[in-house]
């Protein structure tokens, strides 16, 4: 018993302990310098000064008197749900290959699916800005079609268009890993047994496979959305003169403008912003789990 | 030469260690390392310097003339720097931060008081250059180097279209824009394009009245649509590769953005320009940390880097400005000949640094450049 309570401790407090240590006490941390007042010269002004108590709802109400950062939210949710959704576009007939393929081709195409990992994330992105430059031969390829349709030239880097791209482009393995491990489990026995009760191809995919595999889905998405919306490298290098996203923004008060205080405030709502997305689709999913 | 044979009686130490008893031969090891330390720290001096913001040459002619090391640690800007300081960073004899970062580390008592005594060089630097308003006397800080925040263009492409290059107006007004659509770029900084804007306007780049930046603001947001990117770095490779025509950006990048487009031998040049309405000048200056444990070792460098020859060596090396008056006969005649990187008086008097904002003014400015951003 005293052994079991042991292990139990041994195997569950480190990273309790770490999750304590770097998450939930900056979290604190975050919010009570919300309602402080910037330093004069960066970071927070003193707590306590001239013999009161120097807190302020100042920066919430700075928040929701604009709109401004309200459409910014809005839009980054906008980029990050699109990008989710080309993940999964992309990923799912990739995961589900890499499970039909015979054994010893497997192992080496997860290998290529996270091989990307091994050069560093900003050189990817950066090879992203030669590969979408207008002198590039896929820009070229792109722009002599356009204007064959009569358009003019459209510049692909420093677009929405780009940072879409640089998105899903990195983060498009967090989406393969999930869904392959949860394809690969599915026993090949169900679709057999559709086929023989009837089922075509595309009807023992949207009533076995998919089903099945929505756990996969929802890891993906969570794994691929929530970095998205706070990812700000990638518009800041590929992102044209109106690509600014909450994470953008949040950078920019804690290098550009030193106001400590309402970049905690942004954080915070970001983070209630991902909490509640995260509410309603698990009670959504256990709702559609009740009926099912 | 110390550094060298501390790794090589390490490395003989370890072959030795494979027989004996490997205790024995950690401690011994051990030892070795602390004594090495405590050996090299007796004369080092700890420089806190910008990304490749000295030569070469300089350094190991210092490093003769003290019989010291310099140990060099970089910052590649100043809010980085500042951070770092803050969150507790300490050991190091001397910054060379910009002119507003001086005065927040001048007013948040971070900085030691100069010894005007132990510079007897210090008569070297233009007077233009001292007594700055975010350090009046300078108790605290000895210019180092300067840049100005200008405009860079691919001179071959702004002749062809027909095109000013000595004004702001080429970055702001539509009438020259629409020539330039999408090959345009301007700093990722609130300050500096407040600044260009403010400067084009007419007012001065320190203005805070909000009415003034209104105004800054709207002429951005004008102009915008036909700029590719606000950007803050890659600038330099986009002209150099001919993406880029004309960008908004500081004058040692220009001057790199110049020369790798002349080693890759492009078929055009790129030029730069301070813009007649005026500019913003960054002086950079070296300061004297609380903390840095060999404050007589840091007055020697601050001397040393006052001697005309030291001084221009960086100048030949990434085409800063130069505020000493001693370096101008050592430096390449090409830069010593740029009114962009040495203007004439005229456009010298129209040259401002940058002061820092207070928070109310910081927040209003964030939530203008947000603005600016979104539109």
């Amino acid at each position: 018993m005293n052994k079991e309570r042991l292990t139990r401790w041994l195997t569950f407090g480190p990273p309790f302990i770490f999750m304590v240590v770097f998450f939930v006490l900056p979290a604190f941390i975050m919010v009570a310098a919300s309602f402080r007042f910037p330093g004069e010269y960066g970071g927070l002004a003193p707590m306590f000064e001239n013999g009161t108590w120097q807190f302020t709802l100042e920066t919430y109400r700075f928040f929701f008197s604009d709109f401004i950062y309200t459409e910014i939210f809005l839009k980054s949710f906008f980029i990050a749900g699109l990008t989710t959704l080309i993940c999964i576009a992309l990923a799912y007939p990739l995961a589900l290959l890499i499970t039909r393929v015979p054994k010893r081709f497997r192992d080496v195409m997860v290998l290529l699916v996270v091989l990307p990992f091994a050069s560093n994330f900003l050189i990817r992105v950066y090879a992203w800005m030669i590969i979408l430059g207008p002198q590039s031969a896929f820009s070229t390829a792109v722009n002599s079609v356009v204007t064959a349709f009569g358009f003019e030239p459209v510049p692909l880097l420093f677009s929405p268009f780009a940072v879409i791209v640089g998105m899903v482009y990195v983060h498009l393995p967090f989406m393969v890993l999930p869904l392959y491990t949860n394809l690969e489990k599915h026993d090949p026995i169900l679709l057999d047994a559709a086929q023989d009760l009837g089922a075509n191809a595309w009807q023992r995919f949207w009533k076995v496979t998919w089903p099945l595999s929505l756990p996969g889905v929802y890891a993906g998405s969570a794994l691929v959305f929530i970095p998205v919306l706070g990812m700000f490298a990638v518009p800041d290098i590929l992102g044209g003169t109106g690509d600014i996203l909450i994470g953008n923004l949040i950078k920019e008060q804690f290098l550009g403008t030193r106001d400590w205080p309402f970049g905690s405030t942004l954080s915070i709502m970001l983070t209630l912003a991902v909490l509640a997305i995260a509410a309603l689709a698990m009670r959504y999913s256990r709702k559609s789990l009740s009926h099912a | 030469m110390k550094a060298f044979l501390t790794t090589e009686a390490l490395r003989h130490r370890e072959k030795s260690c494979k027989k004996p008893s490997v205790p024995l031969c950690l401690c011994g090891g051990f030892l070795l390392f602390l004594f090495s330390i405590t050996a090299l720290a007796r004369d080092e001096l700890h420089l806190y310097n910008w990304n490749n913001y000295i030569s070469d040459e300089t350094v190991v002619r210092f490093e003769r003339s003290c019989n010291c090391k310099l140990v060099q640690d970089y910052y590649s800007d100043n809010e980085e720097m500042l951070a770092k300081l803050a969150a507790g960073a300490s050991g190091y004899d001397l910054i060379v931060p910009t002119g507003n970062a001086v005065e927040s580390l001048i007013k948040s008592g971070q900085l030691r008081p100069i010894n005007k005594q132990l510079l007897p060089n210090l008569k070297n630097i233009d007077p233009a250059y001292l007594d700055t308003a975010f350090d009046p006397g300078n108790r605290y800080s000895v210019p180092y180097a300067y840049t100005i925040t200008l405009i860079g263009y691919n001179a071959e492409k702004m002749r062809a279209l027909n095109l000013p290059t000595d004004t702001w107006a080429v970055i702001f007004e539509p009438k020259y824009l629409k020539k330039l659509k999408g090959r345009v770029t301007v700093l990722d900084s609130q300050r500096e394009l407040m600044a260009a804007a403010l400067k084009y306007l007419g007012y001065s780049a320190n203005d805070t009245d909000e009415a003034h930046w209104r105004r800054a603001r709207d002429l951005i947001i004008r102009a915008k649509p036909y700029w590719a990117a606000f950007n803050a770095s890659s600038y330099i490779k986009e002209l150099t590769i001919g993406n880029i025509w004309l960008a908004h950006g500081y004058s040692n990048d220009m001057f790199q953005a110049r020369q790798d487009a002349k080693n890759a031998g492009r078929p055009f040049t790129i030029a730069y320009a301070t813009p007649k309405e005026g500019a913003v000048l960054a002086l950079d200056s070296m300061v004297l940390h609380k903390t840095g444990p060999r404050p007589d070792l840091a007055h020697r460098f601050i001397d040393f880097m006052l001697v005309g020859k030291n001084s221009a060596e960086l100048t030949n090396l990434i085409g800063s400005g130069n505020p000493n008056r001693d370096a101008m006969r050592h430096i390449d005649p090409a830069i010593a000949a740029n009114r962009a990187v040495f203007p004439t008086p005229d456009i010298q008097r129209r040259l401002e640094m940058l002061m820092d904002l207070d928070r109310n003014q910081r927040r209003v400015l964030s939530r203008m450049w947000t603005e600016i951003k979104v539109r």
